[in-house]
């Protein structure tokens, strides 16, 4: 295959040329109520040419055929010819990079059988359903994949890694009447079968809460002073700022770019956060990524100001900045696209109790639901939360949405916990039309004030 | 050997479905045209029945069937205990998914409508930055059974996507719409006409107090009221007792003003096709008629488990199993005409776009949403964009109360046509 692809390369008549193959197993085991939904296999190998006229644009060619590489990449560079840009695209320079790494992991997933994995799952399951009579619907899921990958170019980088990942979840729907009640949890990770074995209070925290969520009321619409826990700021740093910090959204706009011109004032000075593709096993981590530019740690916010954001080569040639290992692609059916991998706010000083002493009628909202943003406005939902009354935390509430406008919520961010984690959950980013893509995040809690919560 | 022939030897039910699809892609990013694409997939979706047990396997590797075959037969070692039958031929309707117009479209002539969309967009708002996708498919499928069930099916889907997005200051608006067709469409870009006169009203910015107030959702609107619906509607989670409406039929649960069908057999449109996914015919099924609870929407799978029969409304992608889903999902017309309908609010707001639509717990009905583009009615007129505010409600309880629905209904985000409803009285939050 390395032959192929380079001769494909050296023969392309494009000012740059890449080429990425790539061959995924995927097993999966479903099972939903009482019933096996899923337990099966999937085989997925195909490539993707990439090819760049400067003066014109892109042209690009996906297939499952991996015999006519060259016949590829000449039809990539037919489409390329289409283009017509005003102005020449150029590409950030990175040193090639020739690698061919193997993972190892402890116990390898694809060595174990279906009927194991599909005996783990039906355990979470069992704890999901034997929960509560309550309990309605389950989903427990076990995923693993394993993707081999080839990335090479014309300017000499060939890179050939593995991508382990596992992902299990649990979800519980309760009803009670016309009261019908959710609740998720989910574990990734990149090491090894043994890492997801014994995993029932995970189920069980997924079938208890749906259960209280029964119990709980509605949150009152208004404005509240909000605690939010690592896992709801982990997902408001990643959608609400995160998505912002994407040199695609800003580099060809100029109004987008004034709006995120570096050193503007965006929180407290308390406020810090990154981006880090290059932190060992977390589910966004990728050493290299789709244009081979090597991962590493992106400051975005330092002490409340701006202070980085995160490209491909394109961007970062055209904002006269440099790669920084964030040109991500789900798979061989896309081009890459600015992405990101691990995503944080930085650790704090104040702890849980001294967040929520002062405040005397608030919210601490919980888990992430979901997420939308629109540049500066965004939606969250949170899974679930709590009032906070008199300092203390009160009765659960449920539907709790958070939204708002994001420089005013950032500078309304006004403590910082000191109980930072990353969340090694399944979820994935949805950019375009390539979801999901695996994203790692972590936060410490974190208190805003002033925060408008949707509701009845 | 046919990968059929081999497993019928092996299972007692088989089923192949083969699918190659050559889509062509031209995008303008920030109103350049920046890239264009072939993608070209071809892959082998099988489900088996052996031993009562259902497995199912997929590849895109047309040199590894032998390990298909034999992922498939693993699967159904495990497999749930399957009640139900693949599908004997049956005749079905002929709807027209197919133009060569559509299939023909030269990679020029996607460019050249990019171009007239821009034409239509910078003049009247220079600073819009417009992201415009146009893609042409054809799509072959057939999907062939042990009981000699054979159909094959040609679609030429065309898509067209428009984004406008236009930041000015802190103020962002993001608009969005798209045209699917699978037979050419004389006046295509009236969508994007549409998207027009939004931006337009849209440059006069006024205020509106906070409070309960009524509540026109236009037909881009509708979908915050459609998509829990239609989940509810859905005979997976009816099956499963998470559907609020489970155990209704027959009821009358709504206002006798809404009506919903799911219909793939109208021509030309994008969901449209003779035939769903496992091979059973399409058809038009009406799910609400008046208020009243008809029927909820099938595979073979969750039909049998329900003991009813598969309504025509399987779906999958290459990988996974089917699934009940919609087709082309139609909130039927009204009798008032829009401005009558206008012409009653003294002082209300129009809602285009929610922020976040489907996100939360919306099987139960739930909503809660900031609104992304809506318009302030006052005494009948519209009178300008208002902002920050966000909506929140039932859909159980709104929908048993509807004001009108409009005459007027249109086709957005290609398979879902809808009109515009009142909802007579709602809680719009903001800042006060």
């Amino acid at each position: 295959m390395r032959d192929k692809i380079q001769e494909a390369l050296k023969r392309s008549k494009a000012d740059y040329t890449e080429i990425r193959i790539e061959e995924k197993e995927t097993t999966r085991v479903i099972f939903r109520g009482k019933e096996l939904e899923v337990a099966n296999a999937n085989i997925d190998k195909g490539g993707i040419v990439r090819c760049l006229i400067k003066d014109k644009g892109w042209g690009v060619t996906t297939f499952n055929n991996l015999d006519d590489l060259l016949n590829k990449t000449d039809q990539a560079y037919q489409c390329a010819q289409v283009g017509s840009v005003p102005e020449p695209i150029e590409l950030a320079s990175v040193e090639p990079v020739v690698k061919i790494t193997a993972v190892e992991m402890k116990r390898d997933f694809r060595d174990i059988p279906l009927s194991e994995k599909k005996a783990l799952a039906e355990r979470y399951n069992q704890v999901l359903l034997g929960h509560s009579d309550k309990i309605i619907d389950t989903q427990a899921a076990y995923v693993d994949s394993f993707t081999h990958l080839i990335l090479a170019n014309s300017e000499g980088t060939y890179i050939e890694q593995d991508k382990p990942a596992l992902v299990i979840s649990a979800s519980a729907t309760a009803r009670d009447g016309d009261n019908v009640q959710q609740a998720h949890e989910s574990l990734a990770n990149t090491q090894g079968f043994e890492y997801v074995l014994d995993k029932d209070e995970l189920a069980r925290k997924a079938a208890q809460k749906a259960v209280e969520l029964l119990e709980a009321r509605p949150v009152k619409a208004g404005q509240y002073p909000v605690v939010v826990d690592q896992m709801l700021a982990g997902v408001f740093i990643h959608e609400a700022f995160g998505h912002l910090s994407e040199a695609d959204f800003v580099y060809e706009n100029p109004k987008a770019r004034e709006m995120m011109t570096m050193g503007r004032r965006f929180g407290k000075g308390i406020l810090n956060a990154y981006d880090d593709g290059s932190i060992p096993n977390l589910r966004g981590t990728t050493l290299y990524d789709d244009e081979g530019t090597p991962a590493r740690r992106n400051w975005l916010i330092r002490d409340g100001e701006l202070v980085g954001r995160l490209h491909s080569r394109q961007t970062a040639a055209k904002m006269g900045e440099k790669a920084s290992g964030n040109a991500r692609a789900i798979n061989y059916r896309f081009a890459p696209i600015v992405r990101m991998t691990n995503t944080a706010i930085d650790n704090g000083t104040t702890s849980f109790e001294d967040m929520i002493k002062d405040i005397e009628l608030g919210i601490y909202a919980c888990d992430a639901y979901g997420g939308q943003t629109q540049l500066e406005n965004f939606s969250f939902s949170s899974g679930y939360g709590y009032m906070i009354r008199n300092g203390k935390i009160a009765e659960m509430v449920k539907d709790v949405i958070l939204a708002g406008n994001l420089f005013a919520t950032l500078e309304n961010i006004d403590a910082i916990g000191n109980d930072f984690k990353w969340l090694n959950t399944g979820g994935g980013c949805g950019k375009g039309n390539q979801a999901p893509l695996p994203v790692g995040m972590g936060a410490p809690h974190i208190r805003i004030q002033n925060v408008v919560i949707g509701g009845e | 050997m046919d990968i059929l022939t081999q497993l019928k030897q092996q299972a007692e039910q088989v089923e192949v479905l083969s699918l190659q699809n050559e889509k062509t892609t031209v995008e303008y990013e920030a109103n350049q045209l920046k890239t264009c694409t072939v993608a070209e997939t071809k892959g082998t979706a099988v489900r088996v029945i052996r031993k009562g047990r259902l497995g199912f396997a997929a590849s895109t590797d047309d040199t590894a069937m032998d390990k298909l075959a034999a992922n498939t037969l693993e699967s159904a070692t495990y497999g749930d205990n399957a009640s139900f039958s693949f599908p004997d031929p049956k005749p079905a309707p002929i709807v027209r998914t197919y133009d060569k117009a559509v299939a023909d479209l030269p990679i020029a002539r996607l460019v050249e409508i990019g171009r007239e969309m821009l034409d239509l967009i910078l003049p009247v708002e220079p600073n819009a930055r417009c992201n415009i996708s146009l893609e042409r498919s054809l799509i072959s499928a057939s999907i062939r059974n042990q009981k000699g069930l054979d159909v094959s099916f040609k679609t030429s889907p065309l898509s067209l996507g428009l984004e406008i997005d236009r930041i000015e200051g802190d103020d962002v608006l993001i608009l969005y719409d798209q045209l699917g067709t699978t037979v050419w469409e004389r006046d295509y870009l009236d969508f994007a006409r549409r998207l027009v006169e939004k931006l337009k009203k849209a440059s006069t910015i006024t205020s509106i107090k906070p409070g309960k107030m009524p509540v026109l959702f236009a037909p881009t609107g509708t979908l915050a009221l459609g998509l829990p619906l239609s989940q509810g509607l859905n005979g997976k989670q009816v099956y499963k007792g998470s559907s609020p409406m489970a155990g209704k039929i027959g009821e009358k649960l709504f206002d006798e003003k809404v009506t919903i069908i799911d219909d793939g057999t109208i021509d030309g449109k994008f969901a449209s096709a003779s035939y769903d996914d496992e091979g059973i015919p399409h058809r038009r099924n009406i799910l609400i008629e008046k208020g009243v609870l008809k029927s909820f929407i099938y595979d073979l799978k969750t039909a049998s488990q329900s003991e009813v029969e598969s309504t025509g409304n399987a779906a999958r992608g290459l990988f996974s199993p089917p699934e009940p889903s919609f087709t082309n999902l139609v909130i039927q017309a009204g009798e008032t005409p829009l401005k009558n309908i206008l012409a009653g609010i003294d002082e209300g707001i129009l809602v285009e776009d929610l922020l976040g639509i489907g996100q939360g717990n919306i099987i139960s009905g739930a909503f809660s949403n900031p609104l992304a583009l809506a318009f302030k009615i006052e005494k009948g007129e519209i009178v300008g964009r208002v902002k920050d505010l966000s909506i929140a409600g039932n859909i159980y309880e709104l929908l048993k109360n509807v004001g009108a629905v409009s005459k007027e209904a249109q086709w957005v985000y290609s398979t879902f046509y809808a009109p515009y409803i009142l909802i007579p009285e709602m809680n719009v939050a903001g800042k006060a």
